[in-house]
């Protein structure tokens, strides 16, 4: 960690912050487009109450002034109360079910980067063997099915098909709070950019092979394990690891697909149900927690990056 | 690569000359077995040590190819930029070179890195064994491999083109440094080159190689004064030489090196031969001795060629 590191890190902050902003200043506008608004679907709801209502929201005052309303509140951290359920305060709501995301997120990319890397080594150190072919068609398949797709076929998989194969004695129970509940929704979201890191992972472990400098570990009689482990494999991460940042970008888009899914209470379910019922607030605030991830992510990518490759300096 | 036989005596200094594509790096890499795939030795010994108790390259177990690289017998290659691995510190990838074998303790291996250096010439040794790869210059980074060569005390040193990819005056220094190590420590070195000035600032004897073949070999000296082997000689007339007669055109080999998945019958060099005669086309010349040490490869010798042709090879 130098002064230079330090000066970045606080540029890209700087950075996530504006891009918050602007984000969510493109969902506010955005979002108070659609018609209808969070009130239409009220029981007994008479044009008076529905006014009543949105002057208790101030959503009867201009947009501008509505915005900067909002604004105010994030800077003290506060998004805003709920529209659907009265009462109900956006952030503790937020930072529970992003608790709730981050461990379907995390599971999910430990299952991305792991079975990924060692599947695309795997392909690389027997390549052109029925291995190598195997991991390269599974990798096709994983890439080119949508996530929906996979999930979709995974439930089938688990739930209808174990059930019958076990004649009843296995039931996978979809849904969230078991810790075995985690498994197939993190497979089903982890399978896309597992194919793509298994890919990578195996291009540029069989670039690296060639180079000169895994040579010169041969020539100098190290062991086998050495010249793959810490002359070859360290090397042929680098590039994985800037996809990293989008990796994980894929990963929290594809959370909103795959919590509605198979119904788990994060970020993402919330999304699209917010989005349906027209709580305006909160459609903004998870979307600007969604930008400010991604950029914390990329963040935590490009630091890790100059301790693999130390030609690269902030 | 074809009936190549040739040894190297204890504290010796060889040279390998040829073209590229003359076979020479692959059988400076056979003797370590890092020909790349496809290629493969399908016969033939590799025989290293002392006279009774030798042991053959080709017929070692995995574990003592890997236990005779780098302890026995090192090699440093053409391009130090490539060469290391950017990532890992140059001291690091120094003791591990001796970490490799059970020469040296672990604590002797991390203690020996620093007067590596140093005995390479690298200026500011504690530092520099601190730095990665990309800190250093071409040159330093070839000193560095040269230390890291050596770290094991080789009985051999293979230099693969060492100064090809460097500024000239850091070739001549890059040369000076194996003369010297070389004396003073008596490791035997075999440079591969193409470039026949380096191999007389170095080496005492000499191998032509060409198309996969030993053309001609034997004392530098010898070979510079009298080359006997057609292309030895034109190998000889295209490099500039000061104390020549200045209008004197330099001689350039016309034609292509060789096909080798495709080679010409007879003499491989033929084709390109402005000596041959009916024979070359047909039968292949064996490798004779033509003067005390040294043998060529040739019908048509030098000196009768030239006696009989004086004013084609004279000017040409
Ligand atoms: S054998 Fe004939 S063709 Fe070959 S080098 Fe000698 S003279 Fe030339």
């Amino acid at each position: 960690m130098t002064r230079g590191t330090f000066a970045y890190v606080g540029q890209r902050f700087v950075l996530i912050a504006l891009t918050a902003l602007v984000v969510s200043s493109i969902v506010f506008i955005g979002v108070h487009q659609l018609p209808g608004n969070a009130f239409l679907s009220e029981r007994q709801s008479s044009p008076q109450r529905e006014a009543e209502l949105l002057h208790h929201y101030g959503l009867d005052k201009p947009l501008p002034q509505q915005y900067l309303a909002w604004v105010g509140g994030v800077l003290h951290g506060d998004l805003g109360e709920s529209l659907v359920n009265r009462g109900v305060r956006i952030t503790p709501l937020l930072l529970r079910e992003l608790r709730v995301s981050a461990t379907l997120g995390l599971f999910a990319l430990l299952f991305t980067v792991v079975l990924g890397m060692g599947l695309g080594i795997l392909a690389a150190t027997k390549q052109n063997t029925w291995i190598d072919y195997a991991a390269s068609f599974g990798g096709t398949v994983g890439y080119s099915m949508p996530n929906f797709v996979t999930a979709t076929l995974l439930i089938l998989l688990t739930v209808t098909g174990f059930y019958a194969w076990s004649g009843g004695a296995f039931y996978e129970d979809i849904g969230w709070g078991k810790p075995e509940q985690v498994i197939v929704p993190a497979i089903a979201l982890g399978l896309y950019p597992m194919a793509i890191i298994s890919r990578l992972t195996r291009a540029s472990m069989l670039e690296v092979i060639r180079q000169d400098y895994v040579r010169t570990a041969w020539a100098k009689g190290l062991r086998p394990r050495l010249v793959v482990i810490r002359h070859s494999l360290r090397n042929a991460l680098i590039p994985v690891v800037t996809i990293l940042g989008p990796i994980t970008t894929s990963v929290i888009t594809g959370s909103v697909v795959i919590e509605y899914i198979f119904g788990i209470p994060g970020l993402g379910k919330e999304f699209v149900n917010s989005i349906f019922n027209r709580d305006y607030n909160i459609v903004i605030g998870v979307f600007t927690f969604y930008a400010i991830l991604v950029g914390l992510a990329n963040l935590a990518v490009d630091l890790v990056y100059p301790l693999l490759d130390p030609r690269i300096r902030y | 690569m074809d009936g190549v036989s040739f040894h190297v005596d204890r504290g010796e200094t060889v040279g390998i000359v040829g073209e590229s594509g003359s076979g020479k790096s692959v059988t400076a890499m056979s003797i370590l077995r890092l020909v790349a795939e496809p290629g493969r030795i399908a016969s033939g010994r590799i025989l290293f040590g002392d006279e009774g108790k030798q042991k053959d390259v080709v017929q070692m177990t995995d574990d003592e190819i890997r236990e005779f690289r780098g302890n026995d017998v090192a090699m440093i290659f053409q391009d130090p930029m490539t060469s290391m691995n950017p990532v890992l510190k140059v001291g690091f990838q120094i003791k591990e070179a001796m970490a490799a074998h059970e020469r040296f303790t672990p604590k002797q291996a991390r203690d020996r890195v620093v007067p590596m250096l140093k005995r390479v010439r690298i200026p500011a040794p504690e530092d520099r064994a601190k730095n990665y790869p990309h800190q250093f210059s071409g040159g330093m980074r070839q000193r560095a491999m040269i230390a890291m060569g050596l770290s094991n005390e080789p009985h051999l040193l293979i230099a693969d083109e060492p100064t090809t990819a460097l500024d000239v005056t850091v070739q001549a220094q890059i040369i000076e440094l194996l003369r010297d190590l070389n004396r003073d420590l008596g490791t035997a070195v075999i440079l591969i080159t193409h470039n026949l000035a380096v191999v007389a600032s170095l080496c005492t004897r000499v191998i032509v190689m060409y198309a996969g073949r030993i053309v001609e070999e034997g004392p530098t000296r010898q070979i510079f004064k009298s080359p006997q082997h057609p292309y030895t000689w034109s190998l000889l007339r295209s490099i500039p030489r000061l104390d020549e007669y200045q209008h004197e055109k330099l001689l350039t080999i016309s034609g292509l090196p060789p096909d080798l998945t495709n080679p010409p019958p007879g003499c491989k060099f033929h084709p390109r031969c402005r000596f041959r005669v009916d024979r070359c086309l047909e039968e292949e010349p064996p490798l004779g001795e033509v003067d005390p040490g040294q043998k060529a490869r040739c019908w048509v010798l030098m000196r009768n060629a030239l006696a009989a042709q004086p004013q084609q090879a004279g000017q040409p």
